[in-house]
């Protein structure tokens, strides 16, 4: 079974500040990858392990800054994948879902027979959880998101899915794109042989000259603004004598 | 605000398809409602296009090939679908044969020049507003968003031919959720537990103190996802449940955005934390920096009284 498994590179929330105009300052950001889809190149490992088909492969679509930064690569191909294909271009910064999904269609489609995709819930900075369910449409696979199992039977998959009320078990024939939720695993952490590791494994980067890139959407983004912050008292008690103890229950007993 | 002329709605649960029709009426002339099910429940629409039972047979993703030939054909100028897991496929599935994008769980959606949204992005730092100018827009539209209100419409049941899917998705089995029935997005008063809390036995300490002032029990990402010490409808934050309690106690709380994003519009915080420096004790109203193994048992026996 050839396994792709979908990955970004996302701004570390802790380093993004908010300007005087509430808008996002981004440049002190270190990139990091997207943190649910740590669960899904986990899954593919775990997969893979399972019927023992050959090393995942780890698809990407960027910039250069996400793509072509060795630490990154490192930290993407040292959690069990073969390979990480990107598809790279400065103008790919904030593309919508649809430009996304149809870069890595392009990329899987290039990459060749590819029986199963998997991706994470959502991204880790824009989250719309619609990048996996518009590549499995685009690609033409059986397409599901919410997935908290995957079990391999013979040439098809066995899928748990956990909705709002309810658990389906459903049977699922390949190819298909499949979106992990976030407890579907723990993702491993690697230790310090498996990145040195990792800076061996083959890195392929495409551009406009390999693929036909989609650079714009439907979709417009007027502005991203920090919302406004109510006004907290910040009272706080050092310590946890029985006088601070009181006063906080006092304290509580006035809102409660 | 300028009304659409043709808005549809795709909803699977009872409350969420009262709210969608709601919306429609205020943002279209005409409304649809594209249900399968109970066609008992549909309503609020001008139109309900009916597409069948739910079943081990059929589930709602078999009715994908009906339902875009369905919209190709209606071409309305909105679809607005719940934001549940179910609803976030079709919408992505809709779009792509569409060959456009989704206005992903907007938070609010008006007409302005296009569909236009807002929604949490970047872990809860920020808001985004978004315009689609797509001929048919496709909207996940959080719960909320509308109100439950009557439309007033009684709607006219058409019955939409079956296209068949192919067959590539068999149900084996569809069992309900074992697992709490909490809501903590109707809670008015929260308790919440984060990573201070180090062993499972520990968490009876929070319990004690929510029991002593009728507050439900949540907790952080780490704690359900991780620990799964907790239920996942537990979890406060962006991808779990964002609540609007009145009074929110955090209790070993770092205080990162993802998950206080999750309370940020509570009228009262509350922190309880080891560590002075915690982030949460800069979003907080009343805070005591202390071992939560000492304060949460004499917090506890003062206010149960």
């Amino acid at each position: 079974m050839k396994i792709v498994a979908c990955i970004k590179s996302v701004p570390e929330e802790q380093d993004i500040s908010i300007k005087p105009d509430k808008s996002l300052d981004l440049s002190k950001a270190e990139l990091k990858i997207g943190q649910y889809d740590l669960n899904a190149v986990e899954a593919a490992v775990q997969l893979q392990e399972a019927t023992g088909s050959e090393e995942p492969t780890l698809v990407s679509v960027g910039t250069a800054k996400g793509l072509k930064n060795t630490k990154l690569q490192k930290a993407m191909l040292s959690r069990g994948a073969g390979a990480l294909f990107g598809v790279v271009d400065d103008s790919l910064d904030t593309i919508d879902a649809f430009a996304t999904a149809s870069n890595l269609a392009a990329a899987i489609t290039k990459i060749g027979g590819v029986d199963l995709v998997l991706c994470g819930e959502g991204s880790g900075d824009i989250y719309s959880q619609q990048v996996g369910p518009l590549l499995g449409q685009l690609l033409r696979f059986t397409n599901l998101n919410a997935v908290s199992r995957i079990t391999p039977r013979g040439d098809k998959l066995e899928v748990e899915r956990t909705l709002e009320n309810e658990i389906e078990v459903l049977e699922v024939t390949l190819p298909a794109v499949l979106s992990v939720t976030s407890d579907i695993n723990k993702a491993r952490i690697p230790g310090l042989k498996e990145i040195l590791a990792a800076g061996k494994k083959p890195v392929t980067m495409w551009g406009g000259g390999d693929l036909e890139l989609v650079k714009s959407g439907s979709i417009e983004v007027i502005s991203t603004l920090a919302p406004p912050q109510a006004e907290r008292k910040q009272i706080v008690f050092e310590g946890d004598s029985e006088e601070n103890i009181t006063q906080l229950a006092e304290t509580l007993r006035k809102v409660l | 605000m300028s009304k659409l002329a043709k808005v549809f709605v795709i909803a699977e649960h009872n409350d969420a398809m009262k709210e969608l029709a709601y919306g429609a009426a205020q943002l279209g002339e005409n409304t649809a409602l594209i249900w399968a099910g109970e066609p008992r429940q549909a309503g609020g629409t001008d139109t309900v296009y009916y597409l069948g039972e739910l079943s081990d047979e059929h589930i709602l993703e078999h009715y994908s090939p009906t339902i875009i030939n369905l919209i190709k054909t209606e071409q309305p100028n909105l679809v607005l679908v719940e934001s549940s897991r179910k609803g976030r496929l079709m919408a992505g599935m809709i779009a792509t044969a569409l060959g456009t994008s989704v206005l992903a769980d907007a938070t609010e959606i008006s007409i302005d020049d296009g569909v236009v949204s807002k929604r949490m992005v970047y872990g809860g730092a920020a808001f985004s507003t978004e315009r689609s100018t797509a001929p048919t827009t496709v909207a996940t539209v959080s719960a909320g968003v509308f109100e439950a209100a009557d439309t007033g419409k009684a709607a006219n049941l058409v019955e939409v031919p079956f296209t068949a899917p192919a067959p590539s998705i068999k149900c084996l089995e569809r069992k309900i959720k074992v697992g709490e029935s909490v809501n903590l997005r109707a809670a008015k008063r929260i308790v919440a537990v984060g990573r201070g809390f180090t062993a499972p036995e520990e968490l009876k300490l929070a319990e004690q103190l929510a029991a002593a002032i009728g507050a439900e029990v949540g907790c952080t990402r780490p704690i359900a996802e991780e620990e799964k010490w907790m239920d996942k409808a537990r979890y406060i934050g962006v991808s779990g449940v964002m609540a609007k309690p009145e009074l929110y106690i955090g209790i070993g709380i770092s205080g990162q955005v993802q998950h206080m994003v999750g309370v940020s519009s509570a009228r009262t915080i509350i922190a309880i934390n080891s560590d002075k420096n915690a982030m949460i004790f800069q979003q907080c109203d009343y805070g005591i920096v202390g071992d939560l193994k000492t304060v949460l048992p004499a917090l506890t026996a003062k206010l149960g009284k």
